[in-house]
């Protein structure tokens, strides 16, 4: 041993436990007691009896008990029916061939019978393991499909809700395109229908943020689409208010879900059109720092309600002076939305006048040169 | 001119047939995707309107079996919250679409532009108001000045003029101009989409840009 030996106990080969510690024990006293019991009625039944009993023991102790033990046992029984039955008594040494014979082949059986049993037992103790990790992935299998199933049931409910909502919106505008321009009734069911119709895509935009199978779907834009796309939908809400863009020319090509940033875009504006005075600007500016998208839209209205500035993008939230016609789901969706491509939106009033929405989006960025 | 509508409401197929016939259009209607199929092969129509939200057959596959003998244009009418389906539709060979509710108007004037023809193909060039394009020396000018374009330039040029005033999709351009393994690659056609609008600048046409789907060469 030298200085340098490592302080710890050196590993044994194989780890044996406690339980077999246990069945070793029992299955020695185990074949001792029954060697005791033949001997007693050996007079009656023979030394060939004898070997019966302790295969019988063995195979049973196979059932149960570890391969080691039971092979122990086998060992063990075959040496005590050596020395204390097979004659000449008390001693290893067997007379007889016949005797010999006899005892190479319970040798033999008994230490297959053992082995063979053990075997048997642990293939069963493994069909019965992989049988229940089966059962527990057909039960996960079985729980995503069901949900999956759901939310395509869910969605297939939204589009038909959609479909059959939309569909008497668009005969009643087709309608009225049809009557022409001179009819002054004509103009306000007009009106009336496209309020209508933002009322109808407010709830349905609302709910399918809500129901969360919102995936937005990244692709490349240029921000000046995404803005084209917001406004060309309300250009006639628009007409009463300039817009001046500023910091969209120097920006690279950004990888965001442009249909719904131009919602989110789309509702702001909207609002601004509906608080701000006529003539007043609307401003958007829009940087980059890093790899995360600003836009700013500011009016020149009468600014938010003092202290309501987070409240603002709940749902149903009406401003207490806010005209009439307003679904209040607005910036509830465009926050959802926002949320939903990991970005966020927040809201204050302009320290010069006026609301000003910040959105900030994470995307990823490409030179457009 | 004659018109086929496959829309499943009555009321849609009625006042598009008024709209239509004002215009001067023959129109016949159908109320589901197999009596649509079978109206086109009878009466084979110059323009065809298909509405996604068939009760019987899924509107894309209606325009599949369309596109199997025919190259007649088709404008789509869908409610807008079918994006994925719009593109399969596009993908299937649509020319353009409309979102329920529309304005008759802007249907209209899609409805003529997808029948243009593109007059005379290959060998005479390429018109479209002040630009010009020549396929054989793959040369471009705008209101009389040659206009530089890289060998990309012009093959995306190229393809928005033939399909001027029709959406193409995504696909389509990169499939057309940068090959078939090209098809995810939106970022080159974005580049060089933009490029173009930056040369077509002051002029009368535009490069519109349709979220999620395509471009679209348009005169203003």
């Amino acid at each position: 041993m030298s200085a340098t030996d490592s302080p710890t106990a050196p590993p044994s080969p194989t780890p044996v436990s406690l339980a077999e510690v246990g069945q070793y024990s029992c299955g020695l006293t185990l074949v001792f007691v029954l060697a005791s019991t033949c001997w007693v009625l050996l007079p009656y039944t023979g030394d060939l009896f004898v070997a019966l009993v302790f295969l019988m023991a063995i195979v049973l102790a196979g059932t149960w008990w570890n391969r080691g033990p039971v092979l122990m046992m086998a060992v063990v029984s075959a040496l005590v029916w050596n020395y204390f039955f097979i004659p000449p008594q008390f001693t290893l040494h067997i007379d007889k061939p016949q005797d010999m014979v006899m005892f190479s082949l319970f040798f033999v059986v008994a230490l297959s019978m053992g082995h063979l049993i053990t075997r048997l037992r642990a293939r069963e103790a493994a069909l019965a393991q992989h049988h229940q990790e089966r059962e527990h992935l057909l039960e996960l299998k079985h729980r995503a499909e069901l949900l999956a199933e759901s939310e395509r049931l869910h969605r297939t409910l939204l589009d038909s809700v959609a479909h059959e909502l939309k569909t008497p919106i668009a005969i009643i505008r087709t309608a009225l395109d049809g009557l022409g321009q001179g009819n002054p009734y004509a103009r306000e069911i007009e009106t009336a229908n496209r309020r209508l119709q933002r009322i109808v895509e407010s709830f349905l935009e609302m709910t399918r943020v809500e129901s969360e199978a919102l995936e937005p779907q990244p692709d490349w834009c240029e921000i000046g689409d995404v803005l084209h796309a917001a406004t060309k939908p309300i250009q006639e809400e628009l007409a009463a208010h300039p817009l001046l863009i500023t910091g969209t020319t120097d920006l690279p090509l950004l990888r965001l879900d442009s249909r719904l940033l131009a919602q989110v875009l789309g509702n702001l504006l909207h609002n601004a059109t509906r608080y701000a005075p006529a003539g007043t600007n609307i401003e958007i500016a829009a940087s980059l720092a890093g790899s995360t998208l600003e836009l700013r839209v500011r009016d020149h209205g009468p600014g938010l309600p003092l202290g309501a500035e987070d409240q603002l993008f709940e749902k149903f939230y009406r401003a207490p002076d806010s005209p009439a016609g307003g679904t209040g789901l607005g910036l509830a969706i465009a926050r959802g939305l926002m949320r939903a491509m990991k970005g966020d939106i927040e809201a204050h009033t302009h320290p010069t006048g006026g609301a000003e929405f910040v959105l900030h989006l994470p995307v990823k960025t490409r030179s457009a040169a | 001119m004659t018109a086929l509508i496959i829309d499943d409401e009555i009321q849609i197929r009625r006042l598009l047939r008024m709209a239509l016939e004002s215009k001067g259009y023959t129109v016949r209607d159908a109320e589901n995707g197999q009596m649509g199929l079978q109206e086109a092969v009878f009466l084979k129509p110059d323009v065809i309107l298909l509405d996604l939200g068939l009760p019987d057959m899924d509107g894309v596959d209606v325009l599949k079996r369309l596109r199997e003998w025919s190259s007649v244009p088709v404008l789509i009418l869908s409610v807008r919250d079918q994006e994925s389906v719009k593109l399969a539709a596009f993908d299937a060979g649509a020319d353009d679409y409309v979102s329920k509710p529309f304005s008759t108007a802007e249907l209209l004037a899609r409805l003529s532009a997808i029948q243009r023809r593109q007059g005379t193909h290959d060998a005479a060039n390429l018109k479209l108001g002040p630009l010009v394009l020549d396929p054989v020396h793959h040369e471009a000018s705008l209101s009389g000045h040659a206009l530089k374009l890289t060998p990309t330039e012009y093959a995306l040029l190229a393809q928005l003029v033939r399909h001027a005033g029709k959406i193409v999709t995504l696909k389509q351009l990169l499939r057309a101009v940068w090959g078939p393994q090209a098809e995810e690659q939106s970022q080159y056609l974005r580049v060089y989409a933009n490029h173009l609008r930056k040369k077509l600048e002051g002029s009368t046409l535009e490069i519109k840009n349709e979220p999620g789907i395509g471009y679209r060469l348009e005169e203003t």
